[in-house]
């Protein structure tokens, strides 16, 4: 690899027929093989590396899909996570990926369809993340980092190839997000004060572990100003519960905090536990507030929030005073803290999720073949 | 997949979904297959008009069930 510092030069690249590349690229282009961007081609013989990163059966299924006819297959994921430009060695992440989104539920509940617009989103922790070069530090989010872009991608691609859930098809997103072309993040351990999300969640600090779920938004938190544990909570909170979100009767989702935030709730002597507990004590609206935005009530059937007069909307009295509160966020359970980002100043983030509420986050052990 | 099972159904959709509604005919093996759309949106109308809307609508619904069916109006 050459210097950073040295700008990209074309005149010592690999040989290679400029034609015969944009020939390969445009066969998987003309296809609908791709997000969009050029994909990598794959031969059998490529993907025989990554299939020997595994001992699971090609033909296992990861992802059933049954009223579309389709399976993703551990071919499948293969080939997607070979197109999306990872290399072999990621593939036991890519596949413990899968694991979680299957377990976590939304995918096979075809949320991928829906008008929402979810992407996938991936959360790496443990030893594995050293050994691929999983970014977990300065620009978490993206881009510049191999590993995290193409494992993202390469659960993008599956959806997209393996599970047919293309754009104006089958994927029936009204606008989508950003997210869509690849959302992989690993834990910054090293910089963290506390125990990584997959240890708290019976894992060993030697394992390495996979988490997933969909996201619509990824929301920015510039919160510099404090050293109040409790005000950086109420920051928190606030974001969470924005009525704009709010589909359903609750929120959920993930604090991505960085490092300089979590060192100084740590030196304040709070736990990732007492953040969260104090996320779902400021995790509400006024009645007032939500009947601001029509969201006071909720749908027999769906639970979507809806206005109180709405004919869907069900069982549900105003309460004598309209500044009541009404409680968004009921459990730690639906507030998971990550650590990632440099730490370098008081910028953490807010991802919002479609649940779970009540449960830890699905996640996989990664597997990798000795 | 009720029809598959014997039982007459018709599909509703709203005309922003006919391209996937055209899809998932292929992709279950039934290029063709008739369904009835609907003008969108539905989300956002007033109760009168989803009401107007299913009067509109019945005939077409009808005739792609099979007809021979006794339609009480709408009140």
């Amino acid at each position: 690899m050459t210097s950073a510092e040295e700008p990209p030069v074309i005149d010592d690249a690999p040989l290679a027929d400029p034609a015969e590349v944009r020939r390969a690229m445009e066969y998987y282009a003309e296809r609908g093989w791709t997000d969009g961007l050029p994909v990598v081609p794959v031969t059998e013989s490529y993907l025989a590396d990554f299939l020997a990163t595994t001992g699971r059966d090609p033909q296992e299924v990861l992802i059933p899909m049954p009223h579309l006819n389709k399976n993703l297959t551990v071919r499948l994921a293969a080939i997607n996570a070979a197109l999306a430009g990872c290399l072999p060695e990621y593939f036991p992440v890519v596949l413990a990926a899968w694991d979680s989104f299957r377990n976590d539920g939304m995918v096979t509940r075809a949320i991928w369809q829906s008008t929402t617009g979810t992407a996938g989103f991936v959360v790496v922790n443990g030893p594995v993340r050293q050994r691929i070069g999983l970014n977990c530090r300065g620009n978490v989010w993206g881009s510049g980092f191999r590993a995290n872009a193409s494992i993202g991608r390469a659960i993008r691609l599956g959806a997209i190839n393996g599970l047919g859930l293309r754009p104006h098809v089958f994927d029936q997103a009204t606008q989508g997000t950003p997210a869509k072309y690849s959302c992989c993040i690993a834990e910054n351990e090293e910089d963290s004060p506390w125990p990584a999300l997959h240890t708290d969640n019976g894992f060993s600090a030697d394992d390495s572990a996979v988490s997933a779920t969909v996201i619509r938004s990824v929301l920015h938190i510039e919160a510099r100003h404090t050293t109040a544990p409790e005000q950086l909570a109420a920051d928190f909170a606030d974001s969470f519960c924005r009525t704009g979100a709010l589909v359903r009767a609750r929120a959920s989702g993930y604090v991505v905090l960085n490092p300089e935030h979590a060192r100084l709730l740590d030196k304040a002597g709070w736990t990732k536990q007492d953040l969260r507990q104090s996320i779902v004590e400021h995790g509400f609206r006024s009645y007032r507030q939500l009947a601001a935005a029509g969201k006071e009530a909720i749908a027999g059937g769906t639970g979507w929030r809806l206005p109180a007069d709405h004919p869907d909307a069900v069982g549900q009295q105003p309460p004598e005073d309209l500044d009541t509160p009404v409680q968004l966020i009921n459990s730690i359970d639906a507030v998971h803290i990550v650590v990632a980002g440099a730490p370098n100043a008081g910028v953490s983030s807010i991802v919002e999720t479609f649940g779970p509420f009540d449960r830890p986050p699905a996640m996989t052990k990664v597997e990798e073949k000795p | 997949m009720l029809e598959r099972a014997g039982i007459p159904a018709v599909s509703l959709c709203t005309d922003a979904f006919r391209i996937t509604a055209e899809a998932m005919a292929n992709q279950l093996g039934f290029p063709g297959y008739q369904y009835v759309a609907l003008p969108h949106p539905i989300a956002s109308r007033t109760e009168k008009e989803i009401d107007e809307m299913t009067r509109d609508a019945l005939p077409e619904i009808v005739r792609v069930l099979g007809g021979g069916l006794t339609i009480r109006p709408v009140d």
